[in-house]
């Protein structure tokens, strides 16, 4: 099924060009269908509640309640474009916080170095909950939805054992004004968003413009091609499940930071928040197809959605049947753009002539 | 017509935002109409439970008396993650006040701190948070008063004494704390009673029924479990029937659903601890309406129980079993 698109990316010819095509065509085909939606949702809003809706304080309270998933779903990204999945993520997050939280704790002061010690610790703990489910994934063999439905577990179990299931609430103070609910200095940006908004740069670039990410498409479009090509499938699986659960720390460390909890009974469907927001994204279950932007917009689409009810006043159930909808429309999007470049691609600029052709009427 | 998935999601888009449009018109046009009608939002501590159906039912009637206007919200799960988010967007539309079930007494704590400095005018209903100073008032069941209650009444049903457990939801949880804390007490001061601990279900009935039985299989001569609530109480059931002890161990249930209430008059539970919801809804709204007007409210309110058992179900106890819809 995958063939077709692996070939000309896993060749290994002429890496960058083919590369910056693929990033194109997908910018072209979904990331950027899905920004039109964002825009759709946004102006209806700003049409239902102009005095309240399209406010900087408003739209800065989105930005700040969309940073944990942000960073969240960066990694979630880099694992769905090797066509695996990561359910530990918000069971990582709330083991790492709470690890943090009991050193930081027993450190005593809460001065920034302490702060440190705590920011440190979180990722490490990702790290290793990242990497276990990468060896598993890599070397044993074992299906990633296993794996991390595994450590899912395995990670709030140990979490509730490790406080008997009691919230810890002493974090440090200055993580909770400077990153929790301050702002960049100067401005009336949250340092929370800036945080993640550094980090999707950082990875972004990793993904779409460097040999890793290169690799990490390779992997997703056909894993037996990019072995044989010589790709060491394994270190990148293994590294990359490792990046998502590193990643998973950060965000334990800023929940931390906003929450002042660690939070043991949340995070609870962060997972699949975070999962569909890639898929709404444009990047592709079946793996190889992808991009960080899409991920960003993705998440933006339910945090939107959901503010905007709550300002228009419409029953919280909906809530959940509008993100549904967009998700389920967001994958038949999908499937529809892989069976067409399945028949050549020839339905591409059909689809852009329609479009336009519709609109004028 | 040939659909390409372009067209297709933009005209999905536009159906969603017709849509939108459409079913937001009504209640744009009730908020517009009130003029300058006190404007109050409700928010839940979770959405679709029948404690929060019943107060939302007494918040609804109260504001409909005084002629304000209110808005529910609630998060899908008890969730301080979930539940944050909407508390922002609650925020940023303005209302004059919100009556709030927090999830969690120190993640709450600084998005209504911020609310209350925004000029809105906050009342804890139910749950609460650590610093609760910048609420103009408080509401809740004195919930450790329910916790020994709660022991009084595995007491009038096993009056020779024996262990007795209680199945929590989550620690950290203010109310459930609370009623734990309340039942402990009792527990330990009466000497006839062995108290095995407390053991938390996360809200999910399965998990209950499988800690129930597993404590069953370590004591297998439990004398009374005191399920903290509505889904402790569902599960505990599960698993003393599992284990087929439906004689031996006594249900005592917090809060009075419709499920505990058939569970009560089908001999499954043997008495309820109910609360009172829509009189912490009624109370909330006229401290809420005071706060608005600048008139002195009261911090702190506590609302009673009633102990609900198979002889008063059908008489005086009735009205207090919770509604799943006004």
């Amino acid at each position: 099924m995958t063939t077709t698109e692996a070939v000309p990316r896993t060749a290994g010819t002429a890496p960058e060009i083919s590369r910056a095509h693929t990033l194109r065509q997908v910018l072209h085909v979904q990331s950027f269908q899905i920004l039109l939606v964002l825009m759709v949702i946004f102006l209806a809003f700003t049409a239902l509640a102009p005095d309240v809706f399209p406010t900087w304080g408003n739209v800065r309270q989105i930005i700040q309640n969309v940073s944990i998933l942000g960073v969240l779903g960066i990694g979630m990204t880099f694992v769905i474009v090797t066509s695996g999945i990561d359910l530990s993520v918000g069971s990582n997050l709330v083991f790492s916080g709470v690890v943090a939280a009991k050193v930081m704790q027993a450190m005593g002061d809460s001065g920034w170095e302490t702060a440190i010690v705590g920011i440190l610790v979180a990722v490490g703990c990702g790290l290793g909950w990242g990497l276990l489910n990468g060896v598993l994934i890599a070397k044993a063999k074992v299906p990633p939805l296993i794996v991390t439905l595994g450590t899912l577990g395995g990670a709030l179990g140990l979490a509730q054992v490790i406080t008997g299931g009691v919230d810890i609430r002493e974090v440090p103070a200055v993580l909770q004004d400077t990153i929790g609910y301050g702002n960049v200095p100067g401005t009336t940006w949250p340092t929370i968003s800036l945080i993640a908004m550094v980090l999707i740069l950082i990875f972004g670039t990793v993904l779409h413009r460097t040999r890793f990410g290169l690799y990490t498409f390779a992997v997703g479009s056909n894993e037996e091609s990019a072995r044989r090509v010589g790709v060491k499938v394994d270190r990148q699986l293994i590294s990359i499940y490792a990046l998502s659960g590193g990643l998973a720390g950060v965000a334990g460390i800023l929940s931390l930071s906003q929450y002042g909890t660690t939070a043991i009974a949340g995070q609870s469907a962060t997972n699949l928040n975070v999962i569909a927001a890639v898929v709404i994204g444009g990047t592709s279950l079946f793996g190889g197809v992808g991009t960080i932007f899409g991920t960003v917009i993705g998440l933006f689409i339910p945090a939107v959605l959901q503010n905007g009810f709550v300002i228009v006043g419409i029953q919280p159930f909906w809530q959940q049947v509008a993100v549904g909808a967009v998700l389920v429309l967001a994958v038949y999007v999908d499937q529809r753009r892989r069976a067409a470049a399945a028949r050549g691609q020839s339905a591409k600029p059909d689809g852009k002539k329609k479009l336009y052709g519709r609109r004028s009427n | 017509m040939k659909l390409t998935p372009k067209a297709t999601l933009l005209a999905a888009a536009l159906l969603a935002a017709t849509s939108l449009t459409a079913c937001a018109g009504g209640s744009a046009s009730a908020g517009s109409s009130a003029g300058d009608q006190p404007k109050l939002t409700f928010i839940q501590g979770v959405a679709g439970d029948e404690f929060y159906v019943s107060m939302q039912c007494g918040i609804d009637a109260a504001a409909k008396a005084a002629g304000a206007t209110i808005n529910t919200q609630g998060p899908a799960k008890f969730d301080p993650t979930l539940q944050k988010p909407i508390v922002d967007s609650v925020v940023a539309s303005q209302p004059d006040a919100i009556l709030i079930a927090p999830t969690d007494v120190a993640a709450m704590q600084a998005p209504l701190k911020a609310a209350a400095a925004a000029g809105i005018k906050v009342i804890l209903v139910d749950t609460t948070v650590q610093d609760p100073s910048f609420a103009a008032s408080a509401i809740a069941s004195d919930n450790k008063g329910g916790g020994l209650e709660a022991f009084k009444a595995i007491k009038n049903l096993s009056p020779n004494g024996g262990k007795v457990l209680v199945i929590s939801t989550d620690p950290g949880v203010s109310t459930a704390d609370a009623r734990v804390a309340g039942f402990e007490e009792g527990a330990k001061a009466d000497s006839t009673f062995q108290y095995l601990g407390v053991q938390y279900s996360h809200n999910d009935p399965a998990e209950a029924a499988r800690l129930v039985s597993a404590a069953l299989a370590k004591d297998p001569d439990i004398v009374g479990v005191f399920a903290a609530n509505t889904f402790a109480a569902e599960g505990t059931a599960t698993g003393i029937r599992q284990a087929g002890k439906q004689n031996q161990v006594k249900i005592v249930g917090f809060d009075a659903g419709p499920a505990q209430v058939k569970q009560l008059k089908e001999g499954i539970v043997q008495a309820l601890i109910a609360q009172e919801p829509a009189s912490i809804g009624t109370q909330g709204v006229e401290q809420a309406l005071k706060a608005i007007k600048g008139e002195p409210t009261e911090k702190e309110i506590q609302t009673g129980f009633k102990q609900i058992t198979a002889d008063n179900i059908s008489g005086d106890g009735a009205k207090y079993v919770y509604k799943s819809s006004c």
